[in-house]
C-alpha cells in the first residue's frame, strides 16, 4: 500500500510537470500523500484545471491533497463520489476563491459517504461555502468558509452546510460573514460541533430540524443572534437532544443583513433562542454584552401561527419520536412540533445583556422589550409562555409550567415569562419576573432524563 | 495496473496539452458508429464517428443503416440562446420502446448527442457559428453515463472534458442587441443536477434523458434529400429506431414554442397561452420541479404539464426554503400579478443566487418570460389573502 500511494503521486508530478505548477516540497508543507494510507493524489497550489479534472473522475476512497496557494474557483467544486477526503495545508495556506465566479452555484458541493475536508479555505461562494447533503459520515476540520465583504446581503447563505446527513462532525474551524447562518447544521441526525468560531453573519450557528447534537466549545462573536436551535414547519426530522454547552455567545450586535428567510426577522442583539425545540440543555455557557437578551424560549407560533402549517404525517416522521409526547395535529394521523418544552437553562454565565434592545426587528419584540424594561437590563432568560394554560404577571402560584422549562443556577442570570400572544404596543401585559429559584419553573432536569452524549463512529 | 485516478488524470494533462492520444484520424462516415460500453468515454468526440461537422454546411450525421437520427423538441431548455443541434443514435438491431408520458427508454450502447453553438448575430443564425461543446449521454448496463466534449478552436474535434469549463461568450441577439454570456459548459458531476429522478419517491435517484419524450420529439423535422418534412416519431419508427408509437397524430403534442421565439406573445392566440407556457415549464423546469425530481422536492412546486394541482402549480403558495431568490415577494405565484410572483421573478432575474433553473443560465431569455408574464398576468386575479 505504501508503496503504491507514492507510485501514484510521483507518476502525477512527474508527468505533468508542465501543468501543475510545481510538485515541489514547499507546496505541501503540512499533509501530503505519505500521511495517508489510501489511494490519494496531490495536486499543486492554485492548478483548477487538475482538481476540477479528479473531482469528476475519481475513484472512491481517494484522497485529495491540495498544495498552498490560491485556487480561483470558476465553478463548484463538486464531489459524487463516497470516501472522498479533500485535504488543504491549512486555513492560511490553501484557498479554494471564487470570487471571480459567475455561475450561481456552491463552493464545494458534496453528495458521498464518508467526506473529509480540512485544512483550507473556501472564500466567496455565490451561494453555500461548503454544502455536503445526502451523506453518511461527514467532517469538517479546520477549515474556513467566508466572504470578504462584512455586511453584504448579497454574500452566500450557508458557510459551513451539512444538511440532511447523518455522523457529522465539524470542529475548530470559522465561519464569517455569511448572509445566513455562518454554521447550519440542518436536517442532520448525530452531531458534533465543537471548538468553532463564528464572527459577522446574520446567524452564528444554528441547529434546524436537528437530532441528537452536541455543541459545545464554540465562540460566537458580533453576529446578529449567535447560537440558535430550532424546527421550520413542514419538515419530517423533528428537532430532539440538543445540548449547548461550555460556549462563549457575546456581543452579537451585528447588523441583520439578511436579503430574506426567517433570519430576517431575528432582533440584533440576540444571544441564544429555541423555537419548536424540546429536550434541548443549554449549559454552562457565558453570555456576554448581547444587546437585545441571552436567551429566549420560544413557540414556533411566533414565525408561524397557522399551526395546520405544522402538522407532520406521523408516517413520514424520521428517527424516534413517539416517546416526545408530541401534539396531535388538527388532521388524523398528524402531530404538530411548534411546542417549546422539555428544555433546561442551566450553569451560564451572564454579563452586561439586554441594555439595547433592537428597535428595528420587525416582529416588533425589541419594542416590547422597552416598554417592559426601559433603561433595565432585560431578563437573561424569556419565555415565551406560549402553550401555559395559566399566566399570571405577580403571582407565582398562578402560573403553569406545562412545557416543562427548567431555569436555575445561572450566575448573573434573571428570569421572566410574558404572556406573549397577548402583548401588543398599546396593551403591555407586565411580564412575570419572579426572583430565584423561579418557581414554577425551578425543575432542574429534563423529562426522560438528560440529553445523551454524541457517539460518531 | 488497474486504471486509476492517477492514470485518467494523465490522460486528461496530455491531452490538455494537444498530445495526440492515437484517436485523431477524424471522422468516416462510410463506418458505422463506434460505442464502448466496456471502456470510459472516448478521449475525442471524432472517435464515436456520430457525425461530421463543417462551419459553412452545418451537421452531416452518420448514415450508415441509418442508425442516427437528428430531431428537434417543440420547446426547449433555455441555455443563454445557445443554438442546438440534436440526434440520437441507436445500435443496429434494437430499438427503444414508446412511451406516452416518461423519457423513452433506450437499449445499452444507445447514444443522445447534443450540441451547443453560437452565432455570432443571431439575425443571421447559421453564419460564423462556432461549435462550444457537445455533451453525450451514454447508455452502459447499469444506466446513462455523461460525457461533456469542448470543441477546439480549430473546430476540428472535441476533447472529453470532465472539469467542465465556464467561459465568456458575447454575440448580437436577434433583436440586434449585444449580449455576453458566462456560460456554463457543466462539469460531469453537474450533469445530475438536471439529470437525476427518482424512479419512485423512496427510490435513489438515477440518470434519465430530458427530451427524448413522446410529448417534445411529436413534430416534423426537415430530414432533407428524398425524405423531406416527416414527423419525428414517424420518422424514429420507419427507421426501426422507436417500435410500438401509435400514429403520431393521435400523440398529445407539447406547444411549439418557435412562432413565440420569432414573434413573441402577440404571434400566438391568447387562448394558447396557458398551454405554451405549461410546455415551457415542463421542459425548462419539471425536471427537478416534480414529485419524482431530486433538486426541486422541497420546494413542493410541481411544473410537469400533468399537474392539475393548482396550489402546488405555485397558486398563492409560499415557497419552501428560497432565501434570497423570493425577490422580496410572498408566493411562488400571485394570479394576475407576474410582477409579485416568485417564480416570474426567478426566472425572469440574472441576480446570481436567485436565478431559476439553477444551472445553464446566466442570462434572461426575453421571450421565455414574456410568455409566463403573460400567462400570470391572464390568470383571474386573486392577492392570495384569502378572501374572496
Amino acid at each position: 500500500m505504501m508503496n503504491r500511494r507514492f507510485v501514484v503521486a510521483s507518476i502525477l508530478c512527474g508527468l505533468t510537470v508542465g501543468v501543475l505548477a510545481a510538485c515541489g516540497e514547499d507546496e505541501f508543507p503540512t499533509n501530503s500523500c505519505a500521511d495517508v494510507s489510501t489511494t490519494c493524489v496531490q495536486i499543486g497550489g492554485g492548478d483548477v484545471t487538475t482538481l476540477q479534472t479528479t473531482a469528476n473522475t475519481v475513484e472512491p476512497n481517494t484522497t485529495i491533497i491540495l498544495g498552498a496557494g490560491r485556487f480561483a474557483m470558476t465553478n463548484s467544486l463538486t464531489i459524487r463520489t463516497a470516501g472522498i477526503h479533500l485535504i488543504g495545508q491549512g486555513i492560511d495556506r490553501t484557498t479554494l476563491d471564487y470570487g471571480e465566479a459567475t455561475a450561481q452555484v456552491n463552493g464545494v458541493d458534496v453528495q458521498g459517504d464518508d467526506f473529509l475536508v480540512q485544512d483550507l479555505t473556501v472564500l466567496d461562494a455565490p451561494k453555500d461555502g461548503i454544502r455536503v447533503e445526502d451523506s453518511d459520515g461527514v467532517v469538517f476540520r479546520r477549515i474556513r468558509a467566508a466572504w470578504t465583504e462584512i455586511s453584504d446581503s448579497t454574500n452566500g447563505a450557508y458557510g459551513i452546510y451539512p444538511v440532511k446527513s447523518q455522523h457529522v462532525l465539524v470542529e475548530d474551524s470559522r465561519a464569517e460573514n455569511a448572509s445566513d447562518a455562518g454554521l447550519y447544521v440542518g436536517q442532520c441526525q448525530h452531531v458534533i460541533v465543537r471548538n468553532n468560531v463564528v464572527t459577522g453573519n446574520v446567524a452564528g450557528l444554528e441547529i434546524e430540524n436537528t437530532q441528537y447534537a452536541d455543541v459545545y466549545g464554540n465562540l460566537a462573536e458580533d453576529n446578529t443572534a449567535g447560537i440558535v436551535v430550532f424546527d421550520l414547519p413542514g419538515n419530517p426530522i423533528v428537532g430532539r437532544d440538543v445540548r449547548l454547552r461550555d460556549n462563549i455567545i457575546r456581543r452579537n450586535n451585528h447588523i441583520n443583513f439578511a436579503p430574506g428567510g426567517t433570519v430576517a426577522v431575528i432582533p440584533v442583539g440576540t444571544g441564544t433562542f429555541a423555537m419548536a425545540s424540546r429536550r434541548v440543555e443549554i449549559t454552562n455557557n457565558t453570555y456576554e454584552a448581547n444587546d437585545t437578551g441571552d436567551i429566549a424560549l420560544l413557540s414556533g407560533l411566533v414565525v408561524e401561527s397557522d399551526e395546520a402549517r405544522w402538522e407532520l404525517a406521523t408516517a413520514t416522521l424520521a428517527g424516534t419520536w413517539n416517546d416526545l409526547g408530541l401534539g396531535a395535529g388538527a388532521t388524523a394521523g398528524t402531530i404538530t412540533n411548534f411546542r417549546s418544552e422539555n428544555i433546561v437553562v442551566a450553569g451560564n454565565t451572564h454579563t452586561g445583556s439586554g441594555l439595547h434592545p433592537d428597535l428595528a426587528d420587525p416582529m416588533m419584540f425589541g419594542v416590547l422589550l422597552i416598554l417592559t424594561y426601559a433603561t433595565n437590563p432585560v431578563d437573561s432568560v424569556l419565555y415565551d409562555s406560549i402553550g401555559e394554560p395559566m399566566f399570571h404577571s405577580t403571582d407565582a402560584a398562578m402560573n403553569t409550567n406545562d412545557n416543562h422549562i427548567c431555569v436555575g443556577g445561572n450566575t448573573g442570570g434573571t428570569f421572566a415569562s410574558m404572556k406573549l400572544e397577548d402583548q401588543s404596543a398599546s396593551n403591555v401585559v407586565p411580564f412575570f419576573r419572579p426572583a430565584a429559584p423561579f418557581a414554577p419553573y425551578n425543575c432542574s432536569t429534563l423529562t426522560g432524563g438528560p440529553v445523551a452524549e454524541v457517539v460518531l463512529p | 495496473m488497474r486504471t486509476s485516478p492517477g492514470l485518467a488524470l494523465m490522460a486528461a494533462a496530455a491531452a490538455a496539452c494537444g498530445g495526440d492520444d492515437g484517436g485523431g484520424d477524424g471522422v468516416d462516415l462510410s463506418r458505422p458508429v463506434v460505442v464502448d460500453v466496456d471502456a470510459p468515454p472516448f478521449e475525442r468526440l471524432s472517435q464515436y464517428n456520430l457525425f461530421a461537422w463543417d462551419p459553412a454546411t452545418g451537421f452531416t450525421f452518420n448514415p450508415v443503416d441509418d442508425r442516427v437520427a437528428a430531431y428537434d423538441l417543440n420547446a426547449q431548455l433555455f441555455s443563454d440562446y445557445a443554438l442546438k443541434q440534436r440526434a440520437i443514435y441507436v445500435p443496429p438491431g434494437a430499438t427503444m420502446p414508446f412511451d406516452p408520458e416518461l423519457a423513452f427508454e433506450l437499449p445499452v450502447g444507445s447514444v443522445i448527442l447534443k450540441n451547443f453553438a453560437f452565432a455570432a448575430d443571431f439575425r443571421a443564425p447559421t453564419q460564423d457559428v462556432t461549435l462550444i461543446e457537445t455533451r453525450l449521454l451514454i447508455r452502459y448496463a447499469d444506466g446513462w453515463r455523461p460525457a461533456p466534449y469542448i470543441w477546439d478552436e480549430t473546430q476540428a474535434d472535441a476533447v472529453y472534458a470532465p472539469a467542465g469549463e465556464v467561459r465568456a461568450i458575447s454575440f448580437v441577439d436577434d433583436a440586434g442587441q449585444a449580449r455576453t454570456s458566462n456560460y456554463l459548459v457543466p462539469q460531469r458531476n453537474q450533469c445530475e443536477t438536471c439529470h437525476a429522478r427518482k424512479p419512485s419517491a423512496d427510490a435513489d435517484p438515477e440518470m434519465v434523458p430530458i427530451g427524448v419524450k413522446a410529448r417534445h420529439l411529436n413534430r416534423t423535422y426537415d430530414y432533407g434529400g428524398a425524405v423531406g418534412v416527416v414527423n419525428q416519431l414517424d420518422r424514429l419508427t420507419t427507421l426501426g429506431l422507436l417500435a410500438g408509437a401509435p400514429p403520431s397524430a393521435s400523440v398529445p403534442a407539447a406547444y411549439d414554442f418557435r412562432p413565440i421565439e420569432q414573434g413573441g406573445v402577440a404571434a400566438i392566440p391568447p387562448a394558447d397561452v396557458d398551454a405554451a407556457a405549461r410546455s415551457y415549464l415542463d421542459i425548462n423546469c419539471a425536471h427537478c420541479h416534480d414529485p419524482n425530481g431530486v433538486q426541486g422536492i422541497t420546494s413542493q412546486l410541481f411544473l410537469g404539464h400533468d399537474n392539475t394541482d393548482l396550489f402546488r402549480l405555485g397558486y398563492c403558495k409560499r415557497p419552501g426554503s428560497a432565501g434570497p431568490g423570493t425577490g422580496g415577494f410572498e408566493f411562488d405565484i400571485v394570479p394576475g400579478s407576474p410582477d409579485t410572483s416568485i417564480l416570474y421573478f426567478r426566472l425572469h432575474t440574472e441576480d446570481v443566487g436567485a436565478m431559476m433553473p439553477l444551472l445553464g443560465r446566466s442570462l434572461s431569455h426575453t421571450r421565455g418570460s414574456e410568455l409566463v408574464h403573460a400567462w400570470i398576468a391572464a390568470m383571474p386575479p386573486d392577492d392570495c389573502t384569502g378572501q374572496p
